[in-house]
């Protein structure tokens, strides 16, 4: 990403803070700290532009940001939007006691697939059971790439990484099937080989009042793609397989393991078999927000209802 | 709104509660808006006391799925303008570490009751005292911080220190502790409960920084002064629309020398021990045996004095509420001319016991008491007293 974007004139915002967020102002020049061939550019771009689009009110939308190499897109992210990075895992409990204590917010949630899944598990069940009014965006690169290269609960069946160095032999999770049973209101995944609809969702989960889980499928070239063939997902169709050494081959790689949703449904397992369903799994508007939920049970206690 | 204010306060006058409840109480008085815990013998009280007040009041009482949860959730509270609390006991303390020393290096305000029990297991007598989190809460975070810690004696104090623990955590943003234990948060007690009007004038209030480019403390070049500004608050201008993460200055910008950023959080809270030591004296006009106490133990050597006393026996309490930071200045001048030191503590190592070694003459006496599960017998302590007075 690294200064290979168009030159825009490098106009300041008057702020104090924009030397260190300037990255994310839009007229600037967008520069990351993330690898070549990595996903989160995209994401940063993507989040940074519709905050700008949606004219998002950036005293109400605080970003509640987890632990992993996602961390560092409060360089790439909006300038003015309200940035808080939280230890590994808890950005959902925060989210939940920002919404809590001032209902007028709310909180976007990035995360990540060891974030999410693995450590912060607990969370982000309970999260999805109380239908907290925020937005969750789950990075999923299939690897803890900030430490290097170690599986993470999405690490795919077969493939390699420093603390598998045969190979996976667990059961990777999956987020959506996870957030469908936990209750999540607005569920859907998708790529950054699908930048549109990642817009997409991105726009109709802030309009959705509850929980909303976007799952992004994302590259991790340093440490997933160098270790592993792109036969990944294709195992029924005995492939080759060929080296993924290069940040597009990781997007095809990407590209060629999702399924959407409407063709699944006509697929049996084996042949879903490591690939990834993108679509929207849940879109339900019934179930009441949390915060609205407990205001209710405030004004019973105050005896006003 | 004033269904709102009359709900926050009781009426004016005595009441029979629990320690726990006047606990909770005392945290409605100073304006507590958000709660997020999770049960545990013997701090539960205080969540189900809040689950029913705090909505009363337009606040917020949420009973989180961990303790992780519970404290993270304070985080956020707080960092969006809440006045946050959580109550919990030694295994979910463990827990919480990591968030605790976060919050403190991020300076966010909070107040945490540690109601301290026996034994990390739920099948143990959870129900027995044991000062075992005292030595926990000031040295298990990661990073390098102060704390302060706050030990009451009675219910009473329980209401009227969680006012004051509020007001310091408002004041000196750090971590502050009420060391309660599972005897005193279940006993029933009178407490009297002042006139509203009375607690709203002693009560400082979460207000906005006043330069959105201060807003983390930091030492005045010209006075050496350690200045703390008020909190940024999410959802308003002040707050930096950055990672904060990092060893950073009072802007909230990374900065490179990490030990500034440590001595600035240690020295804002040990600069101003003055105020923050909180301590009583009882009898110690003419004493040559000194106990020093805190909490539970500190009514046994009231007692324990006052039979010493009818003997004839020169002997008095300095009794420790600030627990944390360690009042090293009054102690020396306290122990000075002393012979003896007696340290009735509810824990085998004398966390307490050590700090005032640190402190004391060489050719001072020092005599523990370790006591665990159970409290003192003012008896124990008057026989140490005899023995220590021949």
């Amino acid at each position: 990403m690294s200064g290979l974007g168009p030159r825009y004139p490098t106009e300041k915002p008057d702020h104090p803070y924009v030397q260190h967020t300037f990255g994310g102002n839009l007229f600037g020049s967008y520069n990351s700290l993330f690898c070549a061939g990595c996903g989160y550019g995209i994401i940063g771009h993507i989040f940074t532009r519709v905050f700008e689009d949606e004219k998002l009110d950036h005293k109400l939308y605080p970003l509640i940001i987890g632990v992993g190499c996602y961390t560092q897109i409060v360089t790439l992210a909006h300038h003015k939007s309200q940035k808080f990075s939280t230890l590994h895992g808890r950005a959902p409990a925060v989210a939940t006691g920002m919404k809590m204590a001032n209902p007028s917010l709310k909180p976007i949630v990035f995360t990540g697939d060891g974030d999410c899944l693995g450590i912060g598990g607990n969370h982000f069940i309970h999260i999805c059971r109380r239908n907290v009014d925020c937005t969750i965006l789950i990075f999923n690169n299939s690897i803890y790439a900030m430490t290097g290269g170690q599986s993470a609960p999405t690490t795919l069946y077969g493939a390699k990484s420093t603390t598998t160095p045969y190979k996976t032999f667990e059961n990777r999770s999956d987020a959506v099937k996870l957030a469908l049973a936990a209750g999540a209101t607005y569920i859907a995944r998708t790529t950054v080989a699908h930048p549109r609809t990642l817009m997409k969702y991105f726009k109709k989960a802030l309009r959705h009042k509850g929980t909303s889980v976007i799952e992004v499928i994302t590259p991790c070239l340093t440490y997933f793609g160098s270790k592993n063939l792109d036969s990944l997902g294709a195992e029924n169709l005995g492939l080759q397989g060929n080296k993924m050494d290069t940040g597009g081959k990781m997007i095809e790689w990407i590209k060629r393991n999702t399924v959407r949703k409407n063709q699944a449904e006509f697929m049996d397992d084996a042949e879903l078999f490591n690939r990834y369903i993108i679509g929207e799994f849940r879109y339900d508007n019934s179930k009441i927000e949390y915060s609205e939920a407990y205001s209710k049970i405030q004004k019973v206690a105050m005896g006003e209802d | 709104m004033s269904e709102k204010n009359t709900k926050r306060y009781l009426p004016e006058g005595k009441y029979v509660m629990m320690g726990n409840v006047a606990m909770a109480e005392g945290a409605l008085a100073a304006g507590l808006n958000f709660f997020g815990g999770y049960p545990i013998t013997p701090s539960t009280e205080v969540i189900e006391h809040l689950a029913k007040r705090l909505p009363e009041v337009g606040g917020s009482c949420i009973q989180m799925e961990d303790e992780l949860a519970s404290i993270n959730a304070v985080m956020g509270a707080s960092l969006t303008g809440a006045k946050a609390m959580t109550a919990t006991s030694g295994p979910g303390l463990s827990l919480m570490v990591e968030t605790i020393s976060m919050a403190a290096n991020l300076e966010i305000p909070f107040v945490f009751c540690d109601v301290q029990r026996f034994g990390p297991g739920s099948h143990g007598p959870v129900t027995a005292p044991h000062h075992n989190d005292i030595g926990l809460i000031r040295f298990a975070g990661h990073g390098e911080f102060q704390v302060i810690a706050l030990a009451p004696m009675n219910c009473q104090e329980l209401f009227d220190l969680t006012i004051t623990a509020f007001n310091f955590a408002e004041t000196y943003r750090c971590p502050v502790f009420i060391l309660s234990d599972a005897y005193l948060g279940h006993l029933h007690e009178p407490v009297y409960i002042p006139p509203k009007e009375d607690i709203i004038k002693s009560v400082i209030l979460r207000e906005l920084p006043q330069d959105y480019s201060k807003i983390f403390s930091y030492k005045d070049d010209e006075t050496g002064e350690y200045i703390i500004p008020k909190p940024p608050i999410i959802g308003t201008d002040y707050y930096p629309p950055t990672s904060l993460q990092l060893p950073h200055n009072t802007m909230g910008l990374p900065i490179s020398n990490a030990l500034s950023f440590i001595e600035i959080l240690m020295e804002k809270v040990n600069s101003n021990i003055e105020k923050i030591s909180i301590t009583e004296e009882y009898r110690l006009e003419d004493a040559d045996i000194v106990i020093i106490a805190y909490g539970l133990p500190v009514r046994a050597s009231y007692r324990a004095v006052d039979e010493a006393r009818k003997e004839g026996i020169k002997v008095g309490v300095f009794r420790l509420i600030t627990v944390w930071s360690f009042p090293e200045e009054k102690i020396k001048t306290v122990i000075k001319d002393s012979k003896a030191i007696i340290i009735p503590e509810l824990n085998y190592t004398g966390i307490i016991a050590e700090q005032v070694e640190r402190v004391k003459k060489p050719e001072t006496l020092i005599k523990k008491i370790p006591k665990v599960g159970e409290i003192h017998h003012p008896d124990e302590i008057l026989k140490i007293i005899k023995e220590v007075s021949i």
